[in-house]
């Protein structure tokens, strides 16, 4: 069972967190002159995020799944929360499978470095939340 | 303000290639002496200090000549062509800067990158006894209460550490007492990469660190790959470059490549032996397959054949190095799926591999029982060329990279 209630809720929470992602001034200056556009897709519950990195804006639902995108990350929604408190090894995740990985990802990769910032921002969000318990040790 | 350009051009490329021929050509001398004393070659390290070549693929603003990967193949392959032993050695430097540039911090690179380009030769040790590369490592590095760590364990392949000033190793981080982290996932994620100062004296003996002189196998007796004990080695807090596997991922082509051009200039090698023996060599009279008064080598069939195949494979082997190299350069690999770029990249030094060491054997055959000989160049690239079957990634582990990539399920394991 997900830690998640619906999608809704990780709009709420992970969604919250790459829209502050995407105005992150090393992120700005990492991809300010690329085409990165990550398509996030989650299982249980299943949830679909863009994160638009040039245009810095973030898309959730319907319009991200129906928006265009140049790296494809799959992974499920327990996962995502704990790769957004630093708590998943990406490189192990994908030797297990756990994350899917496609289109051109190196950019995506190169980032993986910026990523801790995002970590706190993304468990204080899940203290304003109420969702303490989402918290991984 | 005066701007770099920061790509090796043309022209610095070709000084690079005349000082490759040139230290190449003291390979050549040198290397049968060290082959038969079993021996690292020692007088190779002047010789690669003064030709410069250490800082071929070091970026131009850290003092390097800013050499990319397909610069860095095309000279380790001369050098290999002149002797593949000791090449094999400095090889190791040039896999080591080519990863570790790639992964360091901007203030390490500064540092460590500006001395390889004052001179300064690096290795790296990796394997251990237990699973060789791909094992997690068992060596330990214990935090110390006023920072940094001491380094326990045993590296079993520490190749040029005899001409090397700095080293850099993984090991897994451990809690003030010394324990490995018991969980998979935790244990995967304490393993780091480290980058220290090698001091070591003229007998191998540093402070907590030393060099067991155990290199004694079937070929490349020059590469003085001995094994490297460390017992309380000291690495300052500066001296953690980076989470190991997951650096590892993005970079491991300046090994598998790298490997791969040492194996094509022993091909370029083997070649231009069997060519000289063969375009001269006569049997005079013969009375057996071929009956006849006077018989030249150059003029039988299956010789004729066997060159050919040679000549082909050398060429296909010499595209396909250069060219994956040129798909890197290209950013082509983006375009593989992650899981198979490592195996895919694998996949020209595992094509050289099987090339080399088909060339070496049938050299001997097309040769005839004179190559057999101590001391003879077919019988030692015979052996050296045996060395190929185990660098990362042999061919076993790239088809089960392969494999297991078209056979996994569609859904996540979750």
């Amino acid at each position: 069972m997900s830690t998640f209630k619906d999608a809704d809720e990780v709009y709420a929470l992970i969604g919250k967190a790459l829209e502050a992602c995407v105005t992150e001034e090393t992120f700005i200056n990492a991809t300010k002159d690329g085409t990165l556009v990550v398509l996030i897709t989650q299982t249980d519950p299943v949830a679909t995020i863009l994160v638009d990195f040039p245009g810095q804006k973030v898309l959730c639902g319907d319009a991200a799944a129906g928006a265009s995108s140049t790296v494809q990350l799959k992974m499920s929604s327990d996962n995502a929360n704990k790769f957004w408190q630093g708590k998943l090894n990406f490189t192990l995740a994908m030797a297990q499978r756990k994350v899917k990985l496609e289109g051109k990802r190196s950019t995506a990769l190169a980032l993986l470095p910026l990523t801790g910032p995002i970590f706190d921002k993304y468990k204080a969000i899940l203290g304003e939340a109420g969702r303490r318990d989402l918290l991984v040790d | 303000m005066t701007t770099v350009d920061q790509t090796m051009n043309d022209a610095e490329f070709a000084a690079a290639s005349a000082k490759a021929e040139e230290l190449s050509l003291f390979f050549r001398e040198i290397g049968p002496k060290y082959d038969i004393e079993n021996t690292f070659a020692y007088p190779s390290i002047d010789a690669f200090k003064k030709s410069g070549l250490g800082s071929l693929v070091v970026p131009k603003q850290y003092g390097g000549q800013g050499g990319n990967i397909l610069h860095c193949s095309k000279v380790i392959s001369e050098l290999s062509k002149g002797d593949s032993a000791i090449t094999l050695a400095y090889n190791m430097h040039f896999i080591m800067c080519g990863i570790m540039m790639g992964l360091m911090s901007e203030a390490q690179n500064k540092h460590w990158l500006g001395r390889v380009s004052d001179g300064e030769i690096m290795f790296g040790p990796f394997s251990e006894a237990r699973a060789g590369f791909s094992g997690l490592a068992d060596m330990k590095a214990v935090p110390q209460a006023g920072g940094g760590w001491k380094i326990y364990g045993v590296k079993t392949w520490g190749t040029l550490s005899e001409a090397s000033t700095i080293i850099t190793t993984n090991a897994t981080v451990t809690d003030a007492d010394g324990n490995i982290p018991e969980g998979y996932e935790e244990r995967v994620s304490a393993e780091m990469l480290f980058i220290a100062d090698f001091d070591v004296d003229a007998d191998g003996q540093g402070d907590g660190v030393r060099i067991e002189k155990t290199w004694n196998a079937l070929g490349m007796h020059a590469t003085g790959t001995q094994m490297i004990h460390f017992d309380g080695f000291f690495v300052p807090e500066d001296g953690l470059v980076c989470e190991w596997r997951g650096g590892a991922f993005g970079v491991l082509e300046w090994a598998s490549l790298n490997f791969a051009s040492i194996y094509l200039g022993m091909q370029y090698r083997v070649f231009e032996e069997v060519r000289a023996v063969l375009a001269k060599k006569t049997l005079g009279a013969t009375f057996g397959a071929i009956a006849a008064n006077e018989t030249k080598v150059s003029g039988i069939g299956h010789i004729v054949d066997g060159v050919g195949d040679m000549a082909a494979r050398v060429e296909l082997s010499r595209r396909v190095v250069y060219r994956t190299c040129q798909e890197l350069i290209d950013g082509e690999d983006d375009e593989w799926p992650v899981e198979l770029r490592f195996p895919y990249i694998g996949l020209a030094k595992t094509f050289v591999a099987e090339n080399v060491m088909y060339m070496t054997r049938k050299s001997m055959s097309l040769v005839g029982g004179q190559s057999f000989r101590k001391g003879a160049i077919f019988e030692r690239l015979y052996r050296d060329s045996a060395a190929s079957m185990f660098q990362p990634l042999n061919s076993d582990q790239s088809c089960t990279y392969i494999g297991e990539y078209f056979l996994a399920p569609e859904e996540l394991e979750d």
